[in-house]
């Protein structure tokens, strides 16, 4: 019922700005056209492209929007975009999922280049402050055909900052409840062939505690730092050198219970180096080299002081590569590359520290064989010493009918390959005393454990895994038009599914004789994630922009309709009476998905007043986390977590182009969710200042 | 004399066993019954601080004749002891403090509510054995699900029908409704008690009968 109430308030709330809006369209009927400046975008292609022609699914976030809204790290701005809410894993990390894809199939890329660090699949979008960020590009469908594993969903790159002419100097900082501080300072200059930009942050908080009763936080407090730095230099016309470094380091409490204490540490550093060199109107070619570690260490001590446990995680990934772009024509271009993944890991409960090593391959062709027409089509091949060579390809055709209207159509292929703790894992749990094991040491551990007389039974013969764990593998359909009613007006709809298959997960191989389960990988569920994203856009003689967004979402597991079907399911109306037969539409499909996500944003300004204003609001439908009725499925039957409205207000003055001080409430409506929800914190209130010279 | 007491009964019952194959003798009905409360306490096991200790205690003994639990060494067709089920048919599978098995059960789990349960298919009946018990141990690999954290709870997995062979070749069916005290229809694991099943079961008390 409160759920019922909030979303009809959240209509009324918006539908009232839409109507004001309305009024204020037919006063300024009459006054000029606003020209926008096209929108481009790197990550779809490679290269620089228009979004508007562009024929895949794709959404920019603009440097002005996280300024307006005071986002600081990469989540806060994420969860605001149509059809990406951000979730949190049993390790605390907030991932991105996108068209109903999990995070871990959704790569995420700064400046072109992947981060590493997924300890349980997830890449903590937290870890990604937004200071020096031009833009966001998130581009969705499968795009494995350019990028390789990973990119199953989709890409999301992040472009930072580059250097403007002269010197140039930022300063920032926002104050907030529970103790937050993030503090930044970037330095620019650029003078003819050099450019350089630098940029540090720190990002603090106390954390919050959702549920008071117990001892512990739900977010412990932490603080982190953010330095990179980027060279641009420019030997002459046709040659130039970006060099860029990122340091991050993060140090949180970690309070595993009342008695057990300690810290995890957070260490990563990367560095990219690219050279660019154009010998003619038509080809150019880019030197790239790129290296990244990630070292998680945490540990926790009992109240005497002595070590109750210790975790390490180290990886490694080094990637250099080689590419080509080639003109013919104004209206048509190639791109190709070559290149080489070398990756390691050290990690606790590992059997071993793995190493992969995977060559790539890639071209792609974008051009307009017409006026109306264009077309992209693209391939990858990635040879592995682990798993499978992949091929993926990947065509899209954008059709322009008339000036308003154009369709937008890609099918893709995308892929997943297996992560280190899938292959190598050999883990017991210290307290319960089940077992994981990945899929390459089950073959010696099982027997090792055999032999200490802890296994009672097998069930899955170890024979099974001799053969390799595939890739996570999908084929990812688009089909989508754009249409710009007038000059300010304009929608875009797309029709997404995306089909997965060899999908990896845990089964039971064995019992133990402590009455645990001994799990290991395997691919096994076909899934797939079906729906529609509705994008509409007002703005108004620049001053007012007024947008909307809506996912609906249909996400099942191939393999629970066709238990539904077959009435293997049942369930009860109170754990203790009596079970009763499911239905086919009484399965609700994956966990943690939506059916329904939309928001609502209001950007207004007033320019005499040096002032911008806005307030947002996101809407989550229901969803289920887990199982609740002991079922092993997610039907109509069980718990869910109930919809939810966020709704965030905004307001910013600049000083002589050079102060800016900025107020803002995120969650207004002070929203929280102890029992489900751990990365909504409630209502916070927030000062900021900027200063630039 | 005693001998030919006994020789007389024996007799006498050959004879309505043969009276039995003539269909001349009317079946005995079919007891539906709702059990509350059996209490099948353990010691040892995993406690709250994940410690473990070797499990013991005497499993708690139903006799589906009766309908009653009991303590008879011989007169009983399936025993409970904490989260274990076992029947007396089989081996042992040595288990401290694990009754000596006299008779000829056997089960198996099928899946339905207990109304479509409507026979027995005798193919799939197994008995306890030195691998394991018939009825898995584990949480989702025999009769309940085991919630894990935050709420800990042991849940009777919805359709499962225990099928039962009963010691001495009757069949029943039960469906385990809780594993708390007074199957609360909000059970708590921090608060409720466990060890306690609540069942509903159909006894089919004529020998060889697969019906319900």
């Amino acid at each position: 019922m409160a759920r019922r109430i909030t979303l009809i308030l959240f209509i009324c709330f918006f539908g009232g700005f839409l109507s004001y809006s309305q009024e204020i369209q037919a006063v300024v009927k009459d006054s000029t056209k606003v020209n926008q400046l096209d929108e481009v975008i790197i990550s779809a292609t490679r290269t620089v492209r228009q979004l508007s022609s562009l024929p895949l699914p794709a959404q920019i976030v603009s440097k002005r929007e996280i300024k307006s809204i005071n986002a600081i790290r990469l989540n806060d701005i994420l969860n605001e975009q149509t059809g990406l809410t951000t979730v949190s894993d049993f390790g605390g990390g907030e991932g991105i999922q996108l068209q109903g894809l999990d995070s871990q199939y959704t790569l995420i890329l700064v400046d072109g280049v992947p981060l590493v660090g997924r300890s349980a699949g997830t890449l903590d979008l937290s870890r990604i402050t937004v200071g020096n960020i031009k833009q966001i590009e998130i581009v969705k469908g499968a795009s494995s055909s350019l990028y390789g594993s990973e990119a199953l969903g989709g890409v999301i790159n992040i472009i930072t900052n580059t250097p403007k002419t002269g010197f140039k100097g930022k300063l920032n900082y926002r104050i907030g409840t529970f103790n937050t501080h993030d503090i930044g300072a970037s330095l620019s200059y650029k003078k003819e062939k050099l450019g350089i930009n630098t940029f540090i942050n720190r990002y603090s908080s106390d954390g919050y505690d959702l549920i008071k009763t117990d001892n512990l936080n739900t977010v412990d407090s932490f603080s982190n730092y953010t330095i990179t730095t980027k060279v641009n230099y420019q030997f002459s016309k046709d040659t130039d050198l970006f060099v860029s470094g990122r340091y991050y380091t993060q140090n949180q409490d970690y309070n595993a219970s009342s008695t057990l204490k300690g810290e995890s540490d957070i260490k990563e550093w990367n560095t990219h180096i690219k050279l660019r060199h154009k010998y003619n109107k038509k080809w150019s070619s880019y030197f790239e080299f790129y290296a990244t570690r990630y070292k998680a260490n945490e540990y926790l001590d009992n109240t005497d002081d002595t070590r109750f446990s210790e975790d390490f995680f180290n990886q490694l990934l080094v990637r250099p590569e080689i590419r080509a772009t080639y003109n013919p024509t104004d209206k048509s271009s190639f791109i190709g590359g070559i290149g080489f993944n070398h990756e390691t890991l050290d990690r606790t409960d590992f059997i071993a520290k793995p190493e992969f090593n995977s060559p790539y391959i890639y071209a792609q062709y974008d051009g307009n064989p017409s006026e109306k027409l264009n077309i992209i089509i693209g391939a990858r091949f990635d040879s592995h010493n682990e798993y499978k060579s992949q091929f993926s390809p990947k065509v899209a055709v954008c059709y322009e009918i008339n000036d308003k209207i154009s369709l937008k159509s890609s099918i893709g292929y995308g892929f997943k390959a297996p992560d280190f703790r899938q292959l190598y894992f050999d883990f017991t749990n210290a307290t319960i005393g089940y077992t994981i094991l990945g899929y390459n040491a089950v073959s010696s551990v099982i027997p090792a454990l055999d032999v200490l007389g802890q296994i009672s039974s097998i069930i899955v013969p170890i024979s099974e895994f001799n053969n390799e764990l595939k890739p996570e593998n999908s084929i990812g359909i688009n089909i989508g038009a754009d249409y710009e009613a007038t000059s300010t007006l304009t929608f875009n709809i797309n029709a997404f599914r995306n089909n997965i298959n060899d999908l990896i997960d845990t089964r039971v191989i064995a019992n133990k004789t402590n009455g645990q389960n001994v799990f290991s990988y395997y691919n096994v569920n076909k899934v797939y994630t079906e729906g529609l994203e509705v994008n509409a856009k007002l703005r108004l003689n620049n001053q007012l922009k007024i947008s909307g967004g809506y996912q609906l979402l249909f996400t099942k597991d191939e393999g629970a309709e066709r238990a539904f079907e077959n009435g293997e399911v049942f369930a009860r109306l109170t754990p203790s009476s009596p079970s009763f037969q499911l239905k086919k539409e009484d399965y609700f499909g994956l966990y943690n998905r939506s059916r329904h996500m939309a928001n609502m944003k209001v950007f207004y300004i007033v320019s005499k007043w040096n002032l911008d204003t806005n307030i947002r609001g996101t809407y989550r439908s229901k969803y289920g986390l887990f199982d609740t009725n002991a079922n092993n499925y997610l039907d109509k039957y069980d718990n869910f977590v109930s919809g939810y409205v966020i709704i965030d207000f905004a307001i910013n003055k600049s000083f002589n182009k050079k102060y800016a001080l900025g107020f803002g409430v995120d969650n207004l409506l002070d929203f929280t969710d102890s029992q489900n929800i751990s990365n909504i914190a409630g209502r916070i209130l927030y000062g900021k200042l900027n200063i630039k010279f | 004399m005693k001998t030919i007491k006994l020789l007389v009964v024996a007799i006498a019952f050959i004879g309505f066993t043969s009276c039995d194959d003539d269909n001349d003798m009317q079946l005995v009905d079919t007891t539906s019954e709702k059990i509350s409360n059996l209490h099948a306490p353990q010691q040892g096991g995993t406690d709250q601080m994940g410690n473990q200790s070797p499990i013991s205690g005497d499993f708690s003994k139903f006799d589906f004749a009766t309908g009653l639990t009991t303590t008879s060494a011989t007169e009983w067709d399936i025993a409970f002891r904490g989260t274990t089920i076992i029947i007396n048919g089989g081996i042992s599978f040595g288990a401290t403090d694990e009754p000596i098995r006299t008779g000829e059960s056997a089960v198996y789990i099928a899946s339905g509510t207990l109304a479509s349960v409507t026979g027995v298919d005798v193919d799939l009946l197994i008995q306890d054995s030195i691998t394991g018990y018939a009825i898995l141990t584990g949480s989702n690999n025999g009769w309940y699900t085991y919630a894990g954290a935050p709420t800990h709870l042991i849940a009777p997995t919805p359709g499962k029908i225990l099928v039962i062979k009963t010691r001495n070749g009757r069949y029943a069916k039960i469906e385990i409704l809780s594993y708390y005290k007074n199957a609360p229809s909000n059970p708590d694991a921090f608060v409720d008690e466990d060890n306690y099943y609540t069942f509903n079961y159909v006894y089919q008390p004529n020998e060889g009968v697969t019906e319900f």
